[in-house]
């Protein structure tokens, strides 16, 4: 039985090294007579049409393998290994690239550029494990998403962080969605590809920049349990907020908890929610009046941001290549030689009154933009506010529906059995 | 089953294996973080001993021992820095394999060690206390984060919105004033009368034409001042333009009559020989180079010609090869003041000019369009705005009843459009969803209607030519289309390398009738009639099909490849190869040449014919050919 589903998976990889060999480019390449061998790209070509479908077709097969692994086998070494898979299937064999992580920028791009027309790849991966999520909780950060399986199995001497360190932490990713939605949104950057700390790793060209970036990350990533998933992941942030709706949640125990405390420092990632007793309630006018003054400063707190957003949009801009190069030409301290963009430009033919134009419509785009993400982050720091001055009587140990990863760590500490339902 | 198991569970093997993992995997570290310090402190090909040793060579050039060494060091130098790439690359992944076995080794340890939880009673955060934290370092953060912002936007602030207004409009000044500035502005026409050679002057510098001019000038400052005069519908409306009887007794675009390669001339010749001047009747140099076919009305022939700084149309005598005038295409308003950089290949001026016998327009790369009258005096010119486009723009203009018809498709906006030829003015302009090509238009009447028929990926689509309408869609080609349509009978063929060849019966609900792939072109358009279809490849294959089932009647190979589009004049193909050779062969489902005269000048152009009399633009000289 091992045999054939080792045969089986060899001759499945075979044949996928196969098509490759018959693929054919659309538009070859040319042969130098002189030998030139041409340099492979930095990126990765486009995925044929059929491994673009297999991509999802695997996607939702491990996600549904790894749904299964956590709600219904309740097992941790399944989840493992499918996280292993991962890595091997979406981070080295598909070198990264589609991501669901990256994929938000894709839409954005989409939502904001009609003339681009989004893969429906694209689509998949960013809707389905959102819809996975819905139902089952954050399964695909559990062992499908590359760049937390990468980071999962360097966990291993991992320390608690403080509950209130990892509030304030968590509000970074919101940050990062932001800036890479505004990127996309105005066309400068793919902010979260080009930062993607482990895509080199996995394309095996990383520059030395990124291998150290990626390293950091991996090594902090041994004692701060998967980092770039809990303080930077903007994908993350969906999936949080998506994950507090979901009716199948991971639940520790089988059966009634039993208040053992065996799981309480289970969790890597500071995500079970402890029981709260009565008594540590807060008095109940303080509490109230709290809440409402912070529901009155909320929409305050977005005029704020949106006013700071607005002030900061310049600086926000000038990551934008345009914006860069109409500094670089209307620079009249200028003396270094004209650099590629500046020939490149040159040489378009483009009229200097035209590019400035669109230069400045640009900057309008990043004022207005300014704003919104301004605004977006004034409520995210007001809603946050609120929501750590409500007191949430709870008598069990739970994961948090938004913050669990759904690894299954926890699981295997709790000595409930399921059959003593 | 059990041996793994021990194997597994052996801890001090393990703590063995993650200690010389790490070890290694340190050393390994250290070592690719030195080797890229090192390689960033370091320039190959800008050391200190090299600079020197080449500063010394300035000095004594002819020491061939100094030049032999500094070239050795410099091989040295190079070899050094891309042995360092290799160093890092390679030490990149043995510190990945160290660092995979490090991890599975602890990974086995914390396994074997894993033990019951602890659990601590003391050491629990209240959520009153954890709440009260965070809610204070939401705060402390959110606060700073506000203050840093404000901060740096102040402290950088200059105003960028307005400072590229501003340069915007200094911009447009400054173009403006150069403009303004030239003393051509108002004295173009003159100036190019002025330009005129010698030999035509007594033609077109006589009084009535200086009236014209006059005339001429202040429609043009009228229409500076009203940027939207309403004229289109008198345009469109007012007959004042050839019969198609006179377009096809003319060649008055590329390809002839609706642009569709078939010349309806007679007794044109079929042997002649550049080299002895055997039936070559005259032979003039074209001052400016240009890609674009020559087109003939009456008995005059006009090409255009262009490089990096000038625009030029050339009007010669049809019978004598006499130039007689040249009309500049410069200070057009919101013409670039740099020349867009194009392919050597298709260069400035790779569209053909047209003519309805009444104006003569020509379009540059650089997107001025103009129209002169047929003594070389301007009539209007403006600017379309830079063509998008990477290799060149080299779309034809075609001229139909009072609009000159342009096919825009670059990158960004790409659309067909329609100018009033009158006056410039824009009648139609209706956007493509189309990727960048460079075929040009051709106008056909299928029966029912006139129909402008366009090529680009997706899709072959057609368009009312008076109103820009479009009448049908259909996808079916990809990739950088360059060759131009063909069509006969109710049906139009579109083809394009590493893409396919589809016949589509057209309509409103166009029908593909078959396709092929054996044989595409790049560059050369196709031509059909009734029966058979003509295709030509830039590697020198010419195939013959039959047009309404697809199937090949004959393949020929042919020396030299072909850029120059084929013509049928008189049942028989004219088909002018890359190194000068005309290739004349019967329209027929059986291959029979009927010649295959030399010009002894290359050349990539289509020929333009008149009765008696085959005109080809070659690398330099434009060619009459007749008896």
């Amino acid at each position: 039985m091992k045999k054939t589903v080792a045969y089986t998976v060899l001759i499945f990889i075979i044949s996928l090294q196969l098509y490759n060999s018959f693929a054919v480019q659309r538009f070859p390449k040319p042969e130098f007579e002189s030998g030139y061998i041409q340099p492979p790209t930095s990126t990765p070509d486009p995925r044929s049409e059929a491994f673009a479908i297999l991509d999802v077709v695997v996607l939702i097969a491990t996600l549904s393998v790894v749904t299964w692994m956590v709600l219904k086998k309740r097992n941790r070494n399944g989840v493992f290994w499918i996280s292993i898979f991962s890595i091997a299937y979406f981070g080295f064999f598909c070198e990264g690239c589609i991501c669901a992580v990256g994929s938000v920028q894709n839409v954005t791009y989409a939502l904001f550029n009609p003339v681009y027309s989004i893969p429906i790849t694209v689509i998949a991966f960013f809707a389905i494990p959102i819809i996975f999520t819905v139902f089952f909780g954050r399964t695909f950060c559990a062992g499908v998403c590359p760049l937390g399986a990468i980071q999962d199995i360097f966990v291993l001497r991992p320390v608690t962080l403080k509950s209130w360190l990892l509030k304030v932490l968590g509000l970074i990713p919101f940050i990062y969605l932001g800036l890479s939605i505004l990127y996309a949104a105005t066309s400068t950057d793919f902010i979260i590809c080009r930062y993607d700390p482990f895509v080199g790793f996995f394309r095996l060209n990383a520059s030395f920049t990124m291998f150290m970036l990626g390293g950091i990350f991996l090594l902090l990533g041994v004692f701060i349990a998967r980092p770039y998933c809990r303080f930077l992941c903007p994908y993350g942030v969906i999936l949080n907020l998506v994950s507090r709706v979901s009716k199948k949640h991971l639940t520790i125990t089988p059966a009634k908890c039993i208040q053992c405390k065996l799981c309480e420092n289970s969790c890597p990632f500071g995500a079970i929610d402890k029981p709260v007793q009565v008594k540590e309630k807060e008095e109940s006018h303080k509490a109230v009046r709290r809440i409402m003054l912070l529901t009155i400063i909320i929409p305050l707190l977005v005029l704020i941001g949106g006013y700071v957003g607005s002030r900061f949009h310049e600086n926000l801009a000038r990551v934008n290549h345009n914006v860069q190069l109409a500094q670089i030409l209307l620079n009249p301290n200028n003396t270094q030689p004209d650099s590629f963009e500046v020939t490149a430009f040159k040489s378009s033919g483009k009229s200097t009154e035209e590019f400035f134009k669109e230069t400045a419509l640009i900057v309008n785009k990043f004022y207005i933009g300014g704003w919104i993400l301004g605004g977006f982050l004034g409520l995210v720091f007001g809603l946050t506010l609120t929501s750590l001055s409500i007191f949430k009587y709870q008598e069990d140990y739970t994961p948090n529906k938004g913050t669990c990863l759904s690894c299954a760590r926890c699981i295997d500490f709790c000595p409930v059995k399921e059959d003593e339902r | 089953m059990s041996k793994l198991k021990k194997v597994i569970e052996n801890v001090r093997l393990w703590k063995g294996v993650a200690i010389v993992a790490g070890v290694y995997s340190f050393i390994f570290c250290v070592l690719i973080i030195a080797n890229f310090t090192q390689i960033n402190r370091v320039d190959p090909v800008n050391t200190k001993v090299l600079n020197t040793l080449v500063e010394r060579l300035k000095e004594n050039p002819n020491d061939n021992q100094l030049r032999e060494e500094i070239r050795e060091l410099d091989l040295l130098a190079r070899k050094a820095y891309f042995t360092n790439q290799w160093q890092i690359k390679n030490g990149g992944y043995m510190l990945m394999i160290g660092v995979l076995v490090l991890i599975i080794a602890l990974q086995f340890i914390r396994l074997a060690t894993k033990g019951l939880p602890v659990v601590d009673n003391e050491n629990d955060d209240k959520l009153l206390y954890t709440q009260n934290k965070a809610r204070k370092w939401i705060s402390i953060g959110g606060a700073t984060l506000v203050v840093v912002a404000l901060v740096f936007a102040f402290l950088t602030q200059n105003q960028l919105k307005s400072t590229f207004i501003n340069a915007a409009q200094a911009s447009n000044n400054e173009e403006k004033s150069q403009v303004s500035n030239s003393p051509v502005v108002q004295e173009t026409t003159q100036a190019k009368v002025v330009e005129t050679p010698k030999n035509v002057t007594a033609e077109v510098t006589d009084a009535n034409k200086e009236k014209k001019l006059e005339v001429t000038t202040s429609k043009e400052e009228k229409k500076e001042q009203v940027q939207q005069p309403q004229v289109s519908n008198q345009v469109v409306t007012a007959a004042n333009y050839p019969s198609d009887n006179e377009l096809k007794n003319n060649f008055p675009n590329f390809r002839g009559f609706g642009g569709n390669a078939i010349a309806y001339q007679k007794n044109i010749p079929v042997s002649w020989d550049g080299s002895s001047g055997q039936n070559v009747l005259w032979k003039v140099a074209i001052p400016l180079p240009g890609y674009n076919s020559p087109v003939i009305w009456g008995d005059k022939i006009f090409v255009a010609g262009a490089n990096a700084s000038k625009r030029e149309v050339y009007c010669f005598e049809r019978n004598s090869g006499k130039l007689l005038w040249i009309a500049n295409a410069d200070n057009i308003q919101g013409s670039p003041l740099k020349a867009p950089d194009v392919q050597g290949d298709t260069g400035q001026s790779a569209p053909t000019i047209s003519t309805d016998g009444k104006r003569v327009y020509v379009i540059f790369a650089n997107g001025d369009i103009m129209a002169v009258d047929m003594n070389g005096t301007r009539v209007w010119a403006k600017n379309l705005g830079v063509p998008q486009n990477h290799y060149g723009h080299s779309s034809s203009l075609i001229a139909y009843k009072n609009l000159v018809i342009v096919q825009y498709d670059q990158r960004t906006n790409p659309r067909v459009l329609a100018l009033s030829s009158a006056t410039g003015d824009e009648v139609w302009s209706t956007p493509r969803k189309v990727k960048i090509s460079w075929s040009s238009p051709i106008i056909v009447n299928t029966g029912i209607r006139a129909e402008l028929m366009l090529v680009a990926e997706p899709s072959v689509s057609s368009y009312d030519p008076t109103t820009g309408k479009q009448l049908w869609s259909i996808d079916c080609i990809s990739g950088e289309v360059g060759p131009s349509l063909a069509y006969a009978d109710g049906v139009v063929f579109a083809l394009n390398e590493y893409a396919s060849l589809t016949a589509i019966k057209v309509g409103n609900t166009p029908q593909k009738l078959w396709e092929s792939s054996d044989y595409l072109s790049d560059v050369p358009s196709p031509v059909a009639t009734d029966k058979y279809l003509f295709v030509v490849t830039s590697y020198g294959t010419v195939v013959c099909y039959d047009a309404k089932t697809g199937t090949s009647y004959w393949t020929k190979e042919f020396e030299n490849g072909f850029y120059s589009s084929p013509v049928i004049a008189e049942d028989k193909v004219y088909l002018m190869d890359k190194q000068g050779t005309m290739h004349i062969f019967k329209a027929d489902k059986v291959y029979a040449s009927l010649g295959e005269p030399k010009l002894g000048e290359k050349t990539v152009t289509t020929p333009a014919f008149a009765n008696g009399r085959i005109y080809i633009r070659g690398d330099k000289n434009l060619y009459c050919i007749g008896k």
